[in-house]
């Protein structure tokens, strides 16, 4: 009687803190400003049940550590039925324990015990022994108890099963009941808040990668300054963050020895949001200068298995920093030639004019061209980057495919939104998009992925409808499937913006093997791919505290040996030749399109290569 | 009459001061010739009026205060607005200077009269003189009719008026200092003192000739070469950045988008591919002359002059025969 008393009392005392802490935090979501968006239901629902009941994401990315989750996590939901009769029993509810079908249970769980167990102590040898850096410098003896406790419950269980009834059985009883009564005060001031949490920020993540969302300058919305200022979903991804350091672990700006961690931009959140002033200043939260080194690569969202965003973050913090004119000053100049020139390194269109003149491109007409080519800032002025357009004109002419340019263009953007100067970014996009209307334009073929996700992501909210595809995509959908012989070796540098937000990693890689290449893949490739350095505003930033990331990737590249890097991408070419200069190498970088040029097998005749509708 | 309120430093008349006693004869003779006097303030402004007083003016007013020193915008305003006071012109005429922006918005407030900003000329009309001043980032220019009572002030855009157009007088004109009561505890700026941030020592965007080396140079031995055109040349040695990460030359030699940006009549990139990042530090370049072994490198795109060879067979001949 005593002893139903005392657990019952326990259990309280439990459930009340518990609820405590969860109704604080619930309190501070609710406080938050913005709207969870949760359209397309079903995408959203899919995503949840592959990411967090099958664990496909946390296997993908580290499949050793990721299949021990897997372990704990299926064995742990198998095995919640056990301590819930325990329960009812304990608190005098209910005693199911008898039952015929909770002992055919209790055998059936067995082996997931097992799972569990072998799981949480693989797990503990890693974080203890191993100590991988992502899991932070610091042993976190939280996580350890709370490591030690799955092991427990699981030991208690299986003892369960030896113990004759009496005071050891009681006391093997009694230490698992406490054990889960202690984890529940636990945690939500831990990183094990993610067991709730996670599936609901991961259904609450936008759709695609790196989507932040355009101001409403009607609402007088002017970005992130002060910590009132996280929307509930930066909120809700500040208490989901699991400190696993995938983030960290993948984000090019930490791995070259810069502040910026992505992991503590998210736990600074945290932090900030429990204890402290409401009104402290966002950058204040931060290392000093972390938020200037993001790339916008996107690696460390794409990497998270809990759905924190960390782009909208970052780029809203910059918001909040530029709308005040706290951005740093290698972008006053940038911000400066947007505005009167219309593109990133101020020249003047009459070079634009020239380069549209001599390599004999027409002016679009919707009459006649079935693609707008757009040139971009990096096609209209950068000599090298204008090799690469002008043998994709080549291409398209032989392939029988017509195209024609704007008579003028301005920069979509795009180094303005990542850097949050979201006002110029959205001057831009409606007079861009007003260009498009009034040129009739429906389909939009680009070289380079920045004004790709640009049109893609951010254009759609000023009524752009039209088709956009990256050169290599549209290319690899044209081309005659037979591989050109030869044999020459080169390496491929997958763009972020093409790679991970376009998710296009095949097109480039499938046009190479037909110019007859043998591709020599470097370690980090793909969705996977190490930044160049130039996203998010940083290609105008040359000084580089740490080693420069250009410098970083170029050796990886480097180390496959081959001597030729493949690029999809001007701001990428632009990175590592100054890295192969500065390194004085032999290796050579060069756009897909001018690789192209001369290696492809001869067209067939045009009408054949081309038939109606063939993008 | 017309005021010409002149910038000095520590006795030293700034040249910009012959600019706005020359935009206040101008507009002297468009206003049927009223009289013009200058104003000088603060410390060393006896000096300075010593040089000012060769120009046609009527007087040459200096008004000392130990309040004016160092330069603060309430004192400046709380002196100058008793100088006006006092002599009641009819315009009141500055240069567009970092000093006035500070303090002339404030003075004209005080006085409750209108302010006319960055003038770039003026001429008459029935109505009286007008002003243009440019507006909508240098698209539009609007002339301006002053309305409300005088004095009204004018600042003038640097270079609007040329400094050697002020006439000069017959004779000095005579310097009256005049004293004015400044209250101390009312300064409510403590200026530090002043700094100057790290300058680089060389600044190329003044050069008129640049000869600049890139990765072709391949040694940092070879340097003298490019260093005896550039002597023959009389020009400066810049860089692309390769050279300067690898210390061949300091970082303020780097011409590029996180160097120097340049616009000399002469450019001779030696051995630069002309890669975008170097290419926009020189985009302003009158003439540019390349050379480069590889005939694709992306300078030749930009240059003027195209030479692909070997720069270490080129760059000495060039040199010889300059020596001639």
């Amino acid at each position: 009687m005593l002893e139903a008393w005392a657990f019952r009392i326990l259990f309280l005392v439990s459930v009340g803190v518990f609820g405590a802490e969860i109704a604080k935090r619930v309190r501070l979501v609710r406080r938050a400003p913005g709207r969870l968006s949760a359209g397309g239901v079903l995408a959203r629902l899919w995503r949840t049940l592959v990411e967090v009941a099958a664990q496909s994401k946390v296997i993908r990315e580290r499949p050793l550590a990721g299949v021990m989750h897997a372990f704990v996590f299926w064995g742990f939901v198998a095995f919640s039925g056990f301590s819930a009769v325990q329960f009812l029993k304990g608190l005098g509810l209910a005693d199911l324990t008898g039952a015929r079908w909770f002992h055919l249970y209790s055998l059936a769980v067995v082996p997931f015990a097992v799972a569990v167990l072998v799981g949480i102590l693989a797990l503990l040898v890693r974080r203890v022994v191993l100590r991988p850096a992502g899991l932070g410098t610091a042993l976190s003896v939280e996580s350890v108890v709370i490591g030690l406790f799955i092991a427990t419950l699981m030991v208690t269980f299986l003892l369960d099963f030896r113990l004759e009834a009496g005071p050891a059985a009681r006391v093997n009883w009694w230490v698992h009941a406490l054990v889960i009564l202690v984890f529940l005060v636990l945690i939500p001031n831990s990183k094990h808040l993610h067991l709730l949490v996670s599936p609901v920020t991961i259904f609450l993540a936008a759709p695609a990668l790196g989507t932040v969302r355009n101001l409403d300058f009607e609402k007088e919305e002017v970005g992130l300054e002060e910590v009132k200022d996280l929307e509930r979903k930066q909120v809700l991804d500040a208490f989901t963050c699991v400190e696993c350091g995938r983030c960290q672990d993948h984000c090019p700006a930490y791995g070259t020895g810069k502040v910026l961690n992505p992991k503590s931009l998210v736990l600074g959140n945290e932090e900030a949001l429990l204890c402290g002033s409401r009104d402290r200043r966002l950058a204040d939260v931060y290392e000093a200068g972390a938020l200037w080194q993001c790339t916008t690569c996107g690696a460390c969202e794409s990497q998270c298995p809990v759905g924190v965003e960390h782009l909208p973050l970052v780029i809203g913090a910059r918001r909040g920093l530029v709308s005040n004119g706290e951005a740093p000053e290698y972008l006053a100049a940038v911000y400066n030639n947007l505005e009167r020139r219309g593109n990133i390194w101020g020249f003047t269109s009459e070079q634009r004019d020239k380069f549209i003149a001599a390599s004999g491109f027409e002016i679009f007409d919707q009459a006649r061209h079935e693609h707008l080519l757009w040139l971009g800032c990096a096609g209209s002025f950068d000599a090298d980057f204008q090799k690469a357009l002008r043998s994709l004109g080549q291409i398209l002419r032989s392939r029988g495919v017509t195209f024609g340019v704007l008579a003028r263009e301005r920069c979509t953007g795009d180094p303005a939104k990542r850097t949050g100067n979201e006002f110029l970014f959205q001057e831009l996009a409606a007079a861009n998009v007003e260009d498009f209307k009034r040129a009739g334009v429906r389909r939009i073929l680009t070289a380079c992925p920045h004004c790709l996700k640009a049109f893609v992501h951010d254009y759609r909210a000023f009524g752009f409808e039209g088709e956009v595809a990256h050169a290599a995509s549209l290319l690899a959908g044209l081309l005659e499937k037979a591989p050109a012989p030869g044999g020459e070796v080169v390496t491929v540098h997958d763009s972020c913006y093409l790679a991970r937000y376009a998710g296009e990693t095949e097109a480039p890689r499938e046009l190479l093997r037909r110019a007859g290449a043998t591709i020599r893949e470097p370690a980090r490739r793909k969705a996977r791919t190490f930044c160049c350095g130039a996203g998010g505003g940083l290609l105008f930033e040359e000084r580089e505290e740490g080693t420069r990331i250009s410098e970083a990737r170029f050796e990886q590249l480097q180390a496959t040996g081959a001597p030729t890097i493949i690029t999809s991408c001007p701001f990428c070419a632009v990175m590592l030749k100054g890295a192969q200069a500065s390194a004085n190498a032999e290796t050579q970088v060069i756009d897909l399109m001018s690789y192209l040029a001369g290696r492809l097998p001869s067209a067939p005749a045009p009408a054949a290569a081309a038939p109606a509708g063939s993008t | 009459m017309i005021l010409a309120i002149a910038e000095q430093h520590d006795g030293v008349l700034s040249g910009v001061s012959w600019e706005t006693v020359a935009g206040a004869q101008h507009l002297s003779a468009v206003a049927g010739g009223m009289p013009v006097k200058a104003v000088l303030l603060g410390p060393g402004c006896a000096d300075a009026a010593g040089q000012l007083a060769q120009a046609a003016v009527g007087e040459v007013v200096t008004v000392e205060h130990a309040a004016l020193a160092p330069y603060t915008p309430d004192a400046f305003t709380a002196a100058l607005e008793q100088v006006v006071t006092a002599l009641a012109p009819a315009f009141v005429v500055l240069p567009h200077t970092y000093q006035t922006r500070d303090f002339v918005p404030k003075l004209a407030a005080r006085l409750d009269r209108p302010l006319v900003t960055d003038v770039v000329s003026l001429k008459g009309s029935d109505r009286g003189p007008l002003f243009t001043r440019l507006v909508f980032q240098g698209k539009i220019a609007a002339d301006v009719l002053p309305e409300a009572a005088s004095p009204c002030f004018v600042t003038l855009q640097a270079g609007a008026f040329r400094a050697d157009a002020a006439a000069r007088g017959m004779a000095a004109a005579p310097v009256r200092p005049v004293q004015v009561s400044i209250d101390p505890g009312a300064v409510r700026q403590r200026p530090e003192p002043p700094f100057r941030e790290a300058k680089e020592a060389v600044d190329l965007s003044k050069a008129e000739r640049i000869v600049a080396v890139g990765r072709g140079l391949g040694k940092p031995e070879h340097l003298p070469i490019a260093q005896r055109l550039a002597a023959l040349l009389g020009a400066e040695i810049g860089a692309s950045r390769p050279i300067c990460d690898a210390g061949w030359l300091p970082l303020e030699r780097q011409v590029g988008s996180s160097g120097q940006t340049v616009a000399p009549a002469l450019y001779v990139a030696l051995g630069i591919s002309g890669a975008i990042q170097h290419a926009v530090g020189m985009k302003g370049a009158k003439v540019i002359v390349a050379v480069n072994k590889d005939a694709d490198a992306p300078i030749f795109e930009i240059a003027d002059y195209g030479i692909v060879g070997d720069l270490f067979e080129i760059v000495p001949a060039f040199a010889a025969e300059l020596e001639k």
